[in-house]
């Protein structure tokens, strides 16, 4: 379960990017994070990974209080989770199946183990044949695909999405969107930043509504039009 | 795209991993940030050579000094043997005082060999020489004395040597001492400063491949801090990131080894010919002085912890300005 809990984030500069926010999200469940530009929604996904640390409240992932983890403590708790970036940030001189395999790698995997579930993890987004080339080989959609195989390689309990379907087209972002509700269904906790609303109204989740960095609206999913 | 089973039980990667011993993930740990750095080296071969060149360049001029040194060791050996010391004893001793002082040189240590050069033989030598065979009829009698020619030891030391010829000169009978040995002296004098110009060298060159290694390793970093932010933030500790760069540094470290050893036993074999050459003026007494085979093993070694040094000390300086 994700809890934010009165979580405030001011920035050297004075600017207040989260404002007194409080929810959470339970375990097994999908969530947008939406608003405009400067809403504040890249700020909340910083601060579940512990990019960015909060100026007041608490943010609590299953139970642990994030504020409690050290320095040496974050590349641990980003294990446990996965990242899909707009970007991809995917290393583009190593292969698709080399980008995957990096979260396993670091995870200290068994090779053998490590490329069964590359590839399971491929097969799932529908690249398993591109696994030998290079990211810049494929297009936009596809890379997102490599991005997305690689934040689920490691079976994470949480994955968090920044924008994921920003530079795609609306069929491809729908796609995204299910293969998403798809590991929701088998009980991961999905969190989704996107700006992108008839992409949200289509997929039909929760969604958080946010505005200045305050909570302006949460809507359920059985309530989205 | 579709989910599959594959999906159905999603659990933290740590928990899996705790099922193997750590070792095990430690030494897969290093075997990927091995082959990584390595494949890196391989993707820019022409900057990765000529960093490579670069060090191994500096590392082989010490030995190259070495080298130079150890055969001006063996040189000045070589001619040692031939060194002989002159006693001139006074006129009025006979050939049975010379066959006496003879036999207690002989006991002296660091007396190879000594022999009684006579008057007659002296005055038999100096007619040979031209110029000197009118001269010599001239004279009434003999004037030269009985002369004890002493072979010192081979490899005897400068303060042995020394000493010898006080105690020759401090012998009954013995009107002058004539040693051509000073000349080793200074030889031995300059191949002090000679070994120790080849330490500061040494020195020098070894912060020398350190700052090379460094500066390559903070390049890298610098070029690679899309990739080291993409690792972190898919929970890659600290020590995971360094570590392909602390093995570039060994490597860079331990192929410039490899190199300056190669060039330095090229040398050696350059060096053959003309020392068999000077090895026949002296009855074949010199050889070249080659690198010792301990040498040849601990360059590399030495430069491979050389490059890790350097990399270790950039690494952690660049990575935390990074983070």
């Amino acid at each position: 379960m994700i809890r934010f809990d009165q979580v405030s984030k001011r920035y050297e500069g004075g600017h207040e990017a989260l404002s007194q926010l409080t929810f959470e999200v339970a375990k097994g469940e999908m969530a947008f994070v939406t608003g405009h530009s400067g809403a504040g929604k890249s700020t909340l996904l910083k601060l579940l990974a512990l990019i960015e640390r909060p100026s007041h409240g608490h943010v609590t992932l299953d139970g642990q209080n994030l504020a409690k983890i050290g320095r040496s403590g974050i590349p641990k708790l980003r294990r446990s989770l996965g990242m899909v970036f707009q970007d991809h940030r995917l290393l583009m001189d190593r292969t698709v199946f080399a980008n995957v395999e990096l979260p396993l790698v670091i995870g200290g995997i068994a090779p053998l183990e490590r490329g069964r579930r590359v590839r399971a993890a491929l097969e799932k987004v529908g690249l398993l044949d591109y696994e030998r080339q290079l990211p810049a080989s494929l297009s936009t959609g596809e890379q997102q695909r490599v991005g997305i195989a690689r934040a689920i390689v490691a079976k994470p309990s949480v994955l968090i999405a920044d924008e994921p379907t920003g530079n795609l087209d609306p069929q491809l972002a729908f796609e995204i969107m299910s293969l998403f509700a798809e590991f929701q269904q088998v009980g991961t906790t999905v969190l989704v930043a996107s700006h992108d609303l008839p992409l949200i109204k289509r997929v039909k989740k929760r969604v958080v509504v946010l505005d200045h960095g305050r909570l302006v609206a949460d809507v359920a999913a059985e309530e989205v039009l | 795209m579709s989910a599959s089973t594959e999906t159905q039980a999603p659990a933290p990667a740590r928990s899996e991993r705790s099922h193997r011993h750590p070792f095990t993930s430690w030494r897969e740990h290093h075997g990927w940030s091995a082959g990584t750095s390595l494949r890196r080296l391989a993707s820019k071969p022409v900057g990765s050579l000529l960093t490579v060149a670069v060090m191994g360049l500096a590392l082989a001029l010490p030995l190259a000094f070495y080298l130079l040194l150890s055969n001006m060791q063996s040189l000045g050996s070589a001619l040692g043997r031939n060194q002989v010391i002159n006693v001139f004893l006074k006129t009025d001793q006979v050939a049975g005082n010379a066959q006496l002082l003879a036999k207690q040189i002989g006991q002296h240590d660091g007396v190879a060999n000594v022999s009684v050069k006579s008057p007659q033989q002296g005055l038999d030598e100096l007619s040979k020489m031209q110029g000197f065979s009118d001269a010599l009829h001239a004279l009434d009698d003999n004037p030269l004395p009985f002369v004890l020619e002493v072979q010192p030891q081979d490899g005897i030391s400068a303060d042995t040597a020394n000493r010898l010829v006080e105690d020759l000169r401090g012998m009954q009978g013995v009107d002058m001492v004539q040693d051509s040995g000073t000349w080793r002296q200074r030889l031995d004098a300059l191949l002090g400063v000679g070994n120790r110009v080849v330490l500061i060298l040494a020195g020098l060159f070894a912060l020398a491949v350190l700052l090379v290694v460094g500066n390559t390793v903070r390049v890298d970093i610098t070029s690679r801090a899309e990739e080291i932010s993409v690792l972190k933030l898919i929970g890659a500790s600290r020590a995971f990131v360094r570590r392909p760069y602390l093995y570039a540094g060994i490597w860079y470290g331990l192929f410039s080894g490899v190199l300056a050893v190669a060039l330095a036993l090229a040398i050696e074999f350059a060096l053959v010919e003309p020392v068999a050459k000077l090895s026949q003026v002296y009855e074949g007494k010199l050889r070249v002085a080659g690198l010792p085979p301990w040498l040849l093993v601990a360059v590399p070694v030495a430069a491979a912890f050389l490059g890790w040094l350097g990399a270790r000390l950039v690494s952690a300086w660049q990575l935390r300005k990074a983070a």
